[in-house]
């Protein structure tokens, strides 16, 4: 686990949205591969890659049937994914009001060197908490 | 990020990482909103045509019956339009459905088959009673009655109990109105059946869309 407490396999941008993909499904249903490869946008090596390290994780199952042209790959969240990402979306929720609490003490006691401006301007904390909650849905 | 808070440090070990915790949130809710419009199946266009069919279809079955004295069948012609539009909201569900089910497999597409099954079953069933009806010597008016209606019915058993799968009380509330609309329809008469079933099922099918609609957006 990170410092910051969020899970380092779900935290990189593909296994993020792959994670958040597949959890819009709901619990039983599975994706194909093709179709995942589609909604992320990625070669089919990139995202086996990526795959491969969420099921070393245990939050996703492959499962391959037929063979040949019918070959059929599919792709669904297991409960410990489900659960890892609920946690992770949690954390990052804390991380994101924490950062919005720090932010009027920052501008009242600015740090040595600075003019209390800092990230200020291009941080919208507030907008990005919301975001968290509605993406993992 | 920079104030010296522990958040900062926090999120400074983030930025490190190459993704902060406002980036992680930006591409949670990106990724959310791609998937959920990608995977849900866009209920308003199957609801608006299908409110077609039975606002232009059934209103156009009874614009042909209601001068008839006495009664004895809505026109051929009427009856090819209806078959038609039915035809045409058919293959827009179908490919709307079709769009948002694409590569997904599991629970929801066992129940999707189940449902589509049941109501094939259904109608199927309805369509072969027609004729049994003739042959037993039932009135024109009453098969007028059996053919606006008895189609409503099974549409309306199947949609209330498919909700036990969805667990949405919309969709049953749906279902139960449409039985209740074929229930009554009949007492409206052989010609008024139409009218009663194309303005009690079309203008709920277009709030229901307009529902959907607004839900999706909020």
């Amino acid at each position: 686990m990170r410092e910051d407490g969020l899970d380092p396999v779900i935290h990189a941008p593909v296994r993020l949205r792959l994670m958040v993909t597949l959890a819009t499904l709901p619990e039983g249903d599975n994706l194909s591969f093709t179709r995942l490869q589609e909604l992320i946008g990625l070669t089919p090596g990139n995202l086996i890659t990526h795959l491969r390290k969420l099921e070393d994780a245990g939050y996703v199952q492959t499962n391959k049937t037929g063979s040949g042209v019918n070959a059929l790959t599919t792709v669904a969240l297991t409960r410990d994914g489900r659960t890892a990402l609920e946690r992770y979306t949690a954390v990052l929720r804390q991380l994101l009001d924490t950062a919005e609490l720090a932010q009027p003490q920052a501008r009242i006691h600015p740090a040595p060197g600075t003019d209390g401006a800092g990230s200020h301007a291009s941080n919208n904390h507030g907008g990005t908490r919301r975001r968290a909650d509605q993406g993992n849905g | 990020m920079n104030q010296g808070s522990g958040m900062a440090d926090d999120a400074g070990a983030s930025v490190a990482a190459g993704m902060d915790a406002q980036g992680a949130a930006v591409i949670m809710q990106e990724a959310g909103g791609q998937a959920r419009h990608e995977l849900t199946i866009n209920r308003p266009v199957i609801f608006v045509s299908w409110a077609l069919v039975y606002l232009l279809g059934y209103g156009v079955v009874w614009l042909s019956v209601r001068g008839q004295r006495p009664f004895h069948a809505p026109e051929g012609w009427a009856l090819a339009l209806l078959a038609l539009l039915a035809l045409l909201a058919l293959g827009v569900t179908a490919r709307v459905t079709d769009r948002a089910a694409s590569g997904v497999g599991g629970v929801s597409q066992l129940r999707r088959r189940i449902y589509w099954l049941s109501l094939a079953v259904g109608l199927l069933g309805v369509y072969v009673m027609q004729p049994a009806l003739r042959y037993v010597g039932a009135s024109h008016g009453v098969i007028s009655v059996f053919t606006a209606s008895s189609p409503l019915l099974v549409a309306g058993v199947v949609l209330a109990a498919g909700t036990a799968a969805w667990l949405n009380w919309c969709a049953f509330g749906l279902g139960v109105w449409l039985i209740a609309v074929a229930a009554f329809s009949g007492f409206a008469g052989p010609a008024g059946v139409w009218a009663v079933d194309a303005l009690a099922v079309g203008v709920p099918f277009l709030v229901m869309a307009g529902i959907t609609l607004a839900r999706g957006r909020s």
